[in-house]
């Protein structure tokens, strides 16, 4: 135990009655749990048997003749699966491990069924109580078998979908460097714009997901939430971290434009950096390609997550895919380049490797999510990650806000209206090439 | 080391972390993995359908033998088993049968391989035994509910309104004795009549009553089959279907028959939820005894629909040895568990069809009316001896 340089010494000493204090809670609480545990139903005796919940997270159709139901006790307690039946009819199937499920447990039910491409299937699970649990899937189709051809082709997808547009972005790098302070604001704002309609769009679709695929018992709505609070502040630690060890370490003989000097620098990240005019200085030349890094990273998240629902769309045959929506795709990530070097338009000059860096980080985690979600799709881990997307995407949505702001210094955001038409055009551009997909 | 390093190291490590968690939750196997050195077969009942192999369980309901302990009934015993009661006399002569049905309903027992049900039953069984007497003779049948709601059993048939079964309920603990005159002869289903009726009809209380007429009808392999369904789920929708009690169990075990020996099966229908239900004989026709209260077929056909509680003998012999199914033709029931298989065995008894005088419809259309109503047993309206 530290104590503090001033501070009187007992009040942090710990006296035999401050540690039984700590411990009291702790025993009694602990009886509690014994007790309750012990007692058999003694003290609080349900005749009521709690109702068995069975979640089928996945239905997965092969070539081979077979419909593979993936199944969890989402239940109070533990179960056994009796029977399996396709569109209500009982058929023969298998059940591995093993019928018998303790609680989050999961199966896989084989079914051989001869089923028909395109055709809606119902797969039903049977309890030992009698309970059937069913799943609609609207149009079979032969899961992606994780060949090297299959993967292939999610790598390509992942290319157009991701790499290419980010990159295409990025090739805007020159052109956004030669703007005018109002339509850089202008590109900025546009870019923020963007970001939240991404945000809310995959805070959004996985809720979705843990609507329609995962059980009551995940409390998946609020880990939504949750996963996207801690991510957000996460990040924005880290990349405060990031700016004061760069700026630390930065050399101090960079090009500066001083139109930005004049303005007060109130960012908690230089709090207790001693604020002199350079290391301010310097500060506002790190800053940018720091929030672009920021911003690469958690587009990748966002792609990672889009990429897992590609893949999954794939395997649960939800999404016949087409040039059509590729093209969608393409189209709609190629705004996320842009988001990337709209914060660099004022620094020094870039190196081109740099900034495919950045494209790689943003795009490549699409195909690496296309796999994963092609070949072992589970709904939670696309919650989390979504949501992870959702959390990185508010991070830099907030710092390209406070970035503008102190760019922006006394005038505020809110009164300039390069600002506001970008940030709505933003997500207008966001949700008409969104239209496509 | 410059920032972008340390932005793109940030990076590798969220794409590892990510990985990581990814991994993990992908590659978490189900807790009751164990004993996966056996290899248990499955699949392949259907052309087209593969045969497979697996480590875990299989569930099979129309190749699994439910266990006897646990099951609601055994179907192969309660197909040909006919109560005819404890007899005596009365001073008139009249043959007295004393049957004794306990009604219980806090039993759980399984109803389909596998699946556990809250039974309501008579004697222990759905359905609850067939009872059998002779047109004439005086029916006492002795009610105790040990149940705990209120029970009842009410025939179908002839009798005074106090021996409804429907007014007076009998408390849990309590006890009555129903008496009545068999008659008319014919095939009568019996259930419980306490609200709400659905629900106790669906949780399993009704069984058969058989009268006979007092000139017994021909020889034969005699048989009961009860169809029913059982909604386990609670959603007004049956999820099992059953000739019998127990889904697909003539699947598994065929109903030995010989080949040209006449068949003569009670059919009744106690499925509830569904208005309709049907049974279907393959590769025969039989004759069609529409309630049995006639001795003259009303029909010869291979198919014969039937409301909830109507009911009919049938009457068929199959001419050629080898295994024959038996269904309902409505598909959904039949491929939820109302399915079943005769076995025909080569016949050394081929004289006794000639012997049995096996009326067919094709050769009466020569009865003149009167013969048809003196054949009939028909009770003249309002006629309760």
């Amino acid at each position: 135990m530290e104590i503090e340089e001033g501070n009187t010494s007992n009040t942090h000493r710990i006296s035999k009655r401050t540690i039984l204090f700590g411990v009291i809670p702790f025993i009694v609480i602990g009886a509690m749990v014994v007790l309750l545990l012990n007692s058999s139903g003694v003290l609080f005796q349900s005749s009521i048997k709690p109702l068995p919940e069975i979640s089928i997270e996945k239905v997965q159709f092969s070539e081979n003749n077979m419909i593979t139901a993936f199944v969890r006790n989402t239940g109070p307690s533990e179960i056994s699966i009796a029977q399996a039946d396709v569109n209500d009819r009982i058929y023969p199937a298998a059940v591995e491990p093993g019928r018998t499920l303790t609680r989050l447990a999961d199966a896989k039910v084989i079914i051989p069924f001869v089923w028909n491409t395109g055709e809606p299937y119902t797969i039903g699970i049977t309890t030992d109580d009698g309970t059937r649990f069913d799943k609609l899937v609207n149009s079979a189709a032969a899961a992606p078998r994780p060949t090297v051809g299959q993967a292939s082709t999610f790598a390509l997808i992942g290319t157009y979908v991701g790499i290419i547009p980010v990159m295409m972005g990025l090739v805007w790098y020159p052109f956004i460097r030669r703007l005018s302070p109002n339509k850089y604001n202008f590109f900025l704002s546009l870019t923020a714009g963007l970001l939240v309609f991404l945000g809310i769009d995959a805070l959004l679709e996985s809720n979705e997901i843990a609507v329609d695929n995962l059980a009551p018992a995940f409390n998946a709505q609020i880990l939504i939430i949750m996963v996207a609070i801690v991510t957000l502040i996460t990040l924005l630690y880290v990349s405060q971290r990031l700016i004061q060890r760069a700026s630390k370490r930065s050399k101090p003989d960079i090009e500066y434009k001083t139109e930005y000097s004049s303005h007060p620098e109130p960012d908690l990240g230089t709090r207790d950096m001693k604020s002199t005019s350079t290391s301010f200085q310097q500060q506002l030349l790190i800053r940018p390609i720091a929030i672009s890094m920021m911003i690469s990273i958690g587009i990748g998240l966002h792609n990672f997550g889009e990429g897992l629902a590609i893949g999954a769309a794939v395997l649960l045959g939800e999404v016949a895919l087409s040039s059509f929506l590729i093209l969608g795709f393409t189209l709609h990530n190629t705004t996320e380049g842009l988001a990337i070097v709209a914060p660099m338009a004022k620094s020094r000059r870039i190196p081109v490797a740099k900034l495919i860096i950045m494209g790689l980080i943003a795009g490549g985690p699409t195909i690496m999510g296309a796999w994963i979600g092609g070949f072992l799709y589970s709904p939670i881990a696309t919650v989390i990650f979504l949501s992870i997307g959702a959390g990185a995407i508010f991070q830099v949505v907030y710092s390209i806000g406070s970035w503008m702001y102190h760019t922006n210094g006394s005038r505020g955001l809110l009164s300039n209206h390069w600002i506001i038409i970008g940030f709505a055009l933003g997500m207008l551009i966001m949700y008409l090439t969104g239209l496509l997909v | 080391m410059s920032y972008p390093r340390i932005a793109v190291l940030f990076g590798i490590a969220i794409s590892i972390i990510v990985f990581a968690i990814s991994t993990a939750l992908y590659g978490k196997s189900s807790l009751s993995d164990q004993n996966s050195s056996k290899l248990n077969t499955f699949g392949g009942h259907t052309p087209g359908y593969p045969t497979l192999q697996t480590t875990g369980d299989v569930l099979d309901p129309t190749s699994f033998v439910i266990n006897p302990k646990t099951a609601v009934v055994d179907p192969m015993k309660y197909l040909r088993e006919f109560n005819y009661g404890k007899l005596s006399t009365s001073s008139n002569g009249t043959v007295i049968r004393d049957f004794t049905m306990i009604a219980s309903d806090q039993q759980t027992k399984e109803v389909s391989p596998g699946v556990f049900y809250n039974v309501w039953t008579y004697n222990g069984t759905i359905p609850g035994p067939t009872l059998r007497a002779t047109e004439g003779d005086t029916i006492r049948i002795t009610l105790i509910n040990n149940g705990s709601k209120f029970h009842s059993i009410h025939f179908h048939g002839i009798h005074p309104s106090e021996m409804d079964g429907v007014f007076e309920g009998i408390a849990p603990g309590g006890k009555f004795t129903y008496q009545f005159t068999a008659e008319p002869f014919g095939v009568f289903p019996y259930h419980c009549h306490m609200q709400p009726l659905e629900e106790h009809i669906t949780h399993g209380l009704y069984g058969a009553l058989i009268i006979d007429p007092k000139k017994p009808r021909a020889n034969a392999d005699e048989m009961v089959m009860l169809m029913n369904g059982y909604d386990t789920d609670f959603d007004t929708e049956n999820n099992f279907y059953t000739v019998n009690g127990i889904p697909y169990y003539y699947m598994h075990h065929p109903i030995q028959i010989d080949q040209n020996r006449l068949i003569r099966i009670y059919l009744l229908n106690m499925l509830e939820f569904d208005p309709l239900n049907n049974f279907h004989l393959h590769a025969n026709m039989f004759n069609f005894y529409k309630t049995g209260t006639k001795l003259i077929p009303d029909e010869y056909t291979d198919i014969v629909t039937m409301n909830q509680a109507e009911r009919g003998i049938l009457e068929f012999s199959y001419k050629y040895p080898g295994k024959y199914m038996f269904h309902a033709h409505k598909t959904e029931f039949a491929e939820k568990g109302w399915t079943g298989l005769f076995l025909v065995k080569e016949g050394t008894n081929q004289s006794i069809n000639e012997n049995l005088n096996v009326t067919s419809i094709r050769n009466i259309t020569n009865y003149s009316t009167t013969d048809f109503n003196k054949t009939s047993g028909l009770v003249p309206t309002g006629g309760v001896n």
